[in-house]
């Protein structure tokens, strides 16, 4: 029976480590919401959160995929930089610590007008 | 232990020994304790081990990257100019070891401290080029 005691103290380690504990990388973009019409004249800010996961260790934010800032905030607000009027394209990539994409991302599209 | 850390971790253990490698070796040329021509030439040897190990482990970031999610790394704008200065840097460093390997016998004494002096610049820029492309990107 005593036998068992390293093996249940093994699973127990296994399953209540940190990891098993951690939250599903995601990314949220809390606002605007996806199809938004913008006013091209105001100060736009898309707000976000991010869970990276462990392999997560930031976040690129692109505008009609060019990489436009680095985020090291996993939750706050981004003020869009001035835009063309039309549809334009926002993403948020969760990039490991050699800046990779890791395939956790959100994108939307905004009607600036 | 996660492999893609391990990975990426030794890479820049390798890494790290390059830039120590290309900026030391050429400190230790350009003033060295002793001023003798075959000590000379192991520095340059080092010099061009460094440079390419450089090269080599560079690219291995990029590699393992590319390996686990199929992607190369992501670079803003500033990021990317400080890579191209760091390839530059290697590209120049490599070259001008080689050429002093080739002509170190041929070149005057101050030919030869400019070359070093060079290689001391190229590390240099390279290494701080370095610290833009790993918080700018």
């Amino acid at each position: 029976m005593n036998a068992f005691k390293p093996l249940t103290f093994l699973l127990l380690c296994l399953f209540l480590s940190p990891q098993a504990y951690a939250e599903e990388p995601s990314v949220r973009i809390l606002s605007p919401a996806d199809g938004a019409t913008l006013d091209l004249m105001a100060e736009n800010r898309v707000k976000y959160a991010v869970v990276p996961g462990p392999r997560g260790d930031h976040v690129h934010f692109y505008v009609d995929d060019d990489e436009v800032a680095v985020l090291r905030q996993l939750e706050g607000s981004y003020l869009l930089g001035s835009l063309l009027d039309g549809e334009h394209e926002l993403c948020i990539k969760v990039v490991n610590k050699n800046h990779t994409p890791i395939g956790i991302e959100k994108c939307i599209s905004v009607l600036m007008e | 232990m996660d492999l893609q850390n391990l990975a990426y971790a030794l890479t820049q253990l390798v890494h790290n020994f390059g830039a120590v490698a290309v900026v030391g070796g050429a400190l230790l040329g350009r003033w060295p304790l002793v001023a003798l021509p075959p000590i000379r030439r192991k520095l340059a040897w080092l010099v061009l081990a460094g440079w390419t190990i450089q090269v080599v482990s560079g690219a291995g970031f990029g590699t393992i990257s590319y390996a686990y999610y199929r992607q190369f790394p992501e670079l803003h704008d500033i990021a990317f100019v400080a890579l191209l200065v760091k390839v530059a840097c290697a590209i120049a460093g490599i070259s001008l070891s080689v050429a002093y390997l080739r002509f170190q016998y041929a070149w005057t004494e101050p030919r030869r401290e400019r070359v070093w002096s060079l290689l001391i610049l190229l590390g240099v820029t390279a290494l701080s080029a370095a610290a833009f492309l790993r918080w700018f990107a």
